[in-house]
């Protein structure tokens, strides 16, 4: 920790310009940095990395690292996936703002073009029918889309967000390495590795005058709604779920744009229009950003194998009905055969060269390309020319041509000379490289040299021009070799930084105040939502019950010796509401060593026989990783933790215990009063109903004796109420008054369920005619049954009744409220002879 | 000839689908060597119909929507048809393989109706090695290619077994190459495949065949189904020539074709979304009867 200590006394200058002369010392011709090696803005850079870190760079590394995984907490899912894809370098990228000015426009250029080319190929396919372009190269591609033939996309465009790959080769030129139209990922990631760049270096800011990224989000959302009939829209971010490797991504953007997260099970076309099922009903929705697969999107008019589309959406759109950014269909431009026209094209179509030349290609459908290709193999990358992997390259990969064997060769040109056109030629593309921190030889961190490419996204403002993230998000290579087909997709990721000569102004995404109506109860529920975190309540207060049953019973058997046992039929009730509730087997007997056994399947099962808290929490995780655009980062945090595995038994289930307290204060103090919030809070009610009439009837029945009493008291968590209100000592009726009946004891059957009527009226209804509806008037019935009962005459089958009430009304709730998940059968109608 | 066709879909849903969304290809299309006179959809209970938009293949679809609960659901399609068609005769001038290879390759035409789509792998027909090595023989580039066509398609026909209990119509075409065995769609799907493997514009055609009785017996009414078969493009000047696997014959006056696709997938009469629990029973039944009197 020397080092550490000697921070305030570390020249930064002479540091930085230390860790810059030697890292260009070892030869990095082509390198960013050493072809700017004088540039201040590096040197500035790397003082406030000194300012950070001293001189250690692991040290350097770690910390930008914890803060992009702060940041993304409450979007990572727990488990395998929670490291992210790219992890995020320290170093960032540095580019002036000249240069990013060349870039931006390229980028720009491009983008009319390929939206020039989409209009055509879906409108009048005058490129195809004058020869410009053959009709294989379109309909190779499995992302052309005929049934968007003929369709003018509603606000006019099929573009409105892109991402580009470049490549800068090492005497500086940028080129285009491919494009990303159909979902394109990682404006999520780019928005993270800022704000964690941002966090670990404060001073950068200023002193580089930053080019900020919250205008091009605020522009692109801009765009959308202008694109929409309606001047309010609502527009949705469409995700396929929580189970996409993105999805930890889709919600954060989902969050930062102020979109509604939605699936295709959320929503529904009627009479050509698309709507949100929300608590309230059927709401409009006016625009998607989709981010799934287009051919997954519509079932009807694609693929009707899909489980995550929304039948007639297409329709929606033809109809005019519904943005969709970006159109399906766009995708075909993907393919790399496409980029052996674009030179071409941007010649005829725009009358102007590529201002960022495209990675040379050559397409072998064409014959005179097919024996180029040929020729020249050894200097070559050869490629699938569309997204299916052809026959005659090992595995259906890019391969470098020279690495092929000769009966490899044999093989491919048997194929080609059969099938060319699924074979594209690429030169092979030589990157520059940038500082990354790693293992130099020798050991120990330093500064080395990584290959990296930039991926720059760009989106369309409300006038339909083309507005270009400043920055974006560079992959950097894990080996050194810096030719792009080996580099694939990057381990790591650098923030981008556009740096110029004056301050930026400080922008962030809000809208002036005065543009935006005051709301109080934010946005639109969807009915999945809602289903979420009704049933998230449920869960939370059944593992809290089931934890609470254990551990009286577990308690009482282990303190056997320091006389607080209970009596044997007190013991066996226990072990029924135990067993009961589905968490283990029956017990051999209620000796103590059985006893443990049960307690400890009861909470850490992984049998799935067994609804063990265990397997509870894990349904209550799952639950949360879907909704996590709508949970705090805390109550995501207390949700991933896992089951713990330090003490005893009891240690255990005690800390346990301690967490769903935090978890119900979480939700009880600091959930705004929405929607969401009533749902959470109305699940709970209904579980923890459920188990107090199952305690009272376990254990405060007619021939209840003392210690059934005192172990309802101690389930209910009411002994101290108890003992506060009866200084006489333990008795069946005023025990079960307190426990089931009492409105004023919130731990009491009647509290929960008069919460339960509370949040019923609250909810938003369908009719306008005041009738109350199924579920309401359940509600009434069972307040009305608890307020009339008396704790002497409350018997067994009183409380089945209201047992019985509990879970009808739970149903109808559901069927109020939720999605109601109907399979779709697919219809097929064809015999075969 | 002219035909009366009769196609009944009949579903049985275990319980009330409350939602039904389906695309209807069961109006013949309008294609060479053939005419339709009259055509009647019915559907009952009727639900609202509308004619859908572009659809991926080349196909008459009209859009169903149901939205009364219902538990069962016929759907009956009705044409007349006069077809005239004449058998293809191979001759050593037609154009080579590897000729039509390359025109298709280089076509201007993008639409459904033009060869560029056939010539890639689909969804439900993917290239295949082994077909495709299986298939060659018959695939020389320089050999005439409606010579080629019938080759292959005899050859399927004479070294498959016709089976309806081998395969399902999800069955992929590698298993029903492996087992040898299948019905009209597996052939079609194998044949496909070899073709363009070969480099070759080949389509999927979905329609009826006329089923022809045996000697002294009377046509089996209802016996028939809906049949598949392939179309080999062979170039501008012959177009698109159907050959027919299962039977190991050309396309002539004895098939009408419903419509074409690069797969099953694009063109199956009935598709669609229905929302509901429980099974889902469908019994179809198709009656091709040459009109009276026509035979002679």
């Amino acid at each position: 920790m020397a080092t550490r200590a000697a921070l305030p006394l570390l020249d930064a200058t002479a540091h930085a310009a230390r860790w810059i002369a030697d890292y260009c010392a070892r030869e990095h011709a082509g390198d960013v940095l050493c072809a700017q090696a004088h540039d201040p803005a590096w040197t500035a850079m790397f003082e406030e990395l000194v300012a950070v870190a001293g001189d250690d760079l692991a040290h350097a590394r770690e910390r930008v690292q914890r803060h992009a995984e702060d940041i993304g907490t409450g979007f990572r899912v727990a488990g395998d996936s929670e490291e992210r894809p790219w992890p995020v370098s320290p170093v960032p990228l540095l580019i002036g703002a000249p240069e990013w000015a060349g870039i931006a426009a390229g980028v720009r250029q491009r983008a009319d073009l390929l939206e020039t080319i989409l209009a055509d190929l879906y409108g009048e396919a005058r490129l195809v029918a004058r020869g410009l372009i053959p009709a294989a190269l379109v309909a190779g591609s499995p992302y052309f889309l005929r049934p968007m033939a003929g369709l003018l996309p509603p606000g006019g465009f099929h573009l409105r967000f892109l991402a580009v790959d470049l490549g800068r080769g090492p005497t500086g030129e940028w080129r285009v390495l491919g494009d990303q139209l159909r979902a394109p990922a990682g404006a999520g990631y780019a928005l993270e590795n800022r704000l964690a760049v941002s966090r670990a270096m404060g001073g950068l800011q200023s002193r580089l005058n930053v080019e900020r990224h919250a205008p091009f989000f605020a522009a692109f959302r801009d765009g959308l709604a202008a694109a929409c009939r309606r001047v309010e829209p609502r527009i949705g971010l469409l995700t396929p779920g929580r189970y996409d490797p993105s999805y930890a991504e889709q919600a954060h953007l989902a969050r930062y744009l102020g979109l509604l997260l939605v699936e295709g099970a959320d929503l529904a076309v009627r009479e050509d229009r698309l709507y949100v099922r929300t608590i309230g009903g059927l709401k409009r929705v006016d625009a998607l950003w989709r981010r799934t697969d287009p051919r997954m999107l519509d079932p009807l008019a694609f693929d009707t194998h899909s489980r995550i589309g929304v039948p007639g959406l297409v329709d929606a759109m033809a109809a005019h009905e519904v943005v969709v950014a970006n159109a399906p269909g766009v995708g075909v431009l993907e393919s790399r055969a496409f980029g052996a026209f674009l030179p071409q094209l941007a010649t005829r179509l725009l009358g102007e060269d590529l201002k960022l030349p495209n990675i040379a290609t050559w397409w072998c459908g064409g014959p005179k390309e097919a024996a180029h290709v040929l020729d020249e193999l050894d200097s070559l990358l050869i490629a699938p020319a569309f997204g299916s992997p052809p026959l005659g390259l090992p595995d259906g990969r890019p391969t470098l041509g020279a690495e092929l064997t000769s009966e490899q060769r044999g093989a491919l040109a048997a194929d080609m000379a059969r099938r060319p056109q699924d074979y594209v030629g690429q030169e092979i593309v030589r990157l520059s490289t940038m500082p990354a921190v790693d293992v130099q030889e020798g050991g120990g961190r330093a500064l080395v040299a990584r290959p990296f490419t930039l991926r720059v996204f760009a989106a369309r403002d409300p006038d339909g021009g083309w507005r270009v993230l400043p920055g974006g998000f560079a992959r950097i290579g894990e080996q050194a070799d810096a030719r792009a087909s080996v580099m694939g997709e990057g381990n790591w990721s650098a923030d981008v930084i556009v740096h110029g000569p004056s301050p930026v102004a400080p922008v962030s995404l809000l809208p002036p105040s005065d543009s935006i109506h005051v709301r109080r109860n934010p946005g639109t529920l969807p009915s999945r939502v809602a289903d979420n975190f009704f049933w998230l309540g449920r869960y939370l207060e059944r593992g809290e019950a089931l934890l609470a049953a254990i551990r009286v019973m577990l308690g009482n058997s282990i303190e056997a010796d320091a006389g607080a046992a209970l009596a044997p039929a007190t013991v066996g009730r226990l072990v029924g509401l135990v067993t009961g509730a589905g968490a283990g087997p029956h017990p051999a007997s209620l000796k103590r060593a059985d006893l443990v056994q049960l307690a400890r399947t009861a909470m850490e099962a992984e049998d799935p026989q067994w609804s063990s808290v265990r397997a509870i929490n894990a349904l209550a995780r799952g639950i949360g990783q879907g909704s996590r655009d709508r949970l705090s980062a805390d109550m995501v945090r207390l949700l991933d933790a896992p089951v713990p595995s330090r003490g005893g038994l009891l240690d255990r289930a005690g800390s346990l215990q301690r967490r769903y307290a935090a978890l119900s204060g979480l939700s009880a103090e600091h959930m705004g009063r929405t929607a969401a919030w009533r749902f959470h809070d109305l699940g709970r009610r209904v579980e923890r109903a459920i188990a107090i009439a199952r305690q009272v009837r376990a254990f405060g029945m007619a021939q209840a004796s003392a210690d059934d009493l005192s172990t309802l008291l101690e389930l209910a968590n009411s002994q101290i109420s108890y003992r506060q209100r009866y200084l006489t000592g333990i008795a069946r009726v005023p025990v079960v008054d307190l426990v089931a009946l009492d409105p004023n004891n919130p731990r009491s059957l009647a509290f929960q369920i008069a919460a339960v009527c509370e949040h019923l009226r609250a909810l938003p209804v369908l009719g306008d005619d005041g009738m109350d509806e199924p579920q309401q008037a359940q509600a009434a019935k069972l307040v009305a049954a608890i307020s009339t009962a008396t704790a002497g005459a409350l018997d067994e089958e009183a409380l089945d009744t209201v047992e019985r009430r509990l879970f009808r009304l739970s149903e109808l709730v559901a069927w109020r409220y939720f999605l109601h998940g109907a399979d779709p059968l697919r219809a097929t109608g064809l015999t075969l002879a | 000839m002219i035909y009366d066709i009769r196609h009944i879909t009949r579903f049985d849903y275990g319980s009330a689908v409350r939602f039904a969304r389906c695309n209807l290809r069961l109006k013949p299309i309008f294609w060479s060597g053939q005419r339709l006179e009259e055509y009647r959809l019915s559907i009952s209970p009727s639900g609202r119909t509308a004619p859908a938009r572009a659809e991926a293949g080349l196909a008459n679809v009209v859009r169903l929507v149901i939205e009364e609960p219902v538990r069962h659901l016929v759907i009956e399609s009705a044409s007349r048809m006069v077809v005239d068609r004449l058998v293809p005769v191979p001759s050593p001038a037609d154009p080579s393989l590897a000729q039509i290879a390359a025109a298709a390759r280089a076509s201007r035409d993008p639409s459904p109706a033009g060869p560029a789509a056939y010539l890639f792998p689909s969804p439900l027909i993917p290239l295949d090695r082994a077909i495709a090595d299986w298939c060659a023989p018959d695939l020389d580039p320089d050999r005439p290619c409606l010579e080629a066509a019938i080759a292959l398609a005899r050859r399927i026909q004479r070294e498959f077994e016709f089976d309806g209990s081998a395969t399902f119509v999800d069955t992929p075409p590698h298993e029903a190459f492996a087992k040898r065995r299948g019905v009209c769609q597996d052939f079609a799907q194998i044949m496909i495949t070899g073709l363009r493997a070969a480099g070759l514009p080949a389509a999927y055609a979905s329609g009826y065949i006329r089923t022809l009785p045996p000697p002294g017996q009377p046509r089996l009414v209802g016996a028939d189904a809906t049949h598949a078969w392939v179309l080999l493009w062979c170039g501008e000047v012959l177009g698109w020539i159907g050959v027919d696997p299962t039977n190991g014959i050309w396309m002539a006056s004895d098939h009408i074709v419903m419509a074409i696709g690069r797969d099953y997938a694009e063109i199956a009469p009935i598709d669609g979304i229905v929302l509901g629990a429980g099974a889902q029973k469908m019994d179809v039944s198709v009656d091709v009867a040459p009109l009276a009197g026509a035979l002679a």
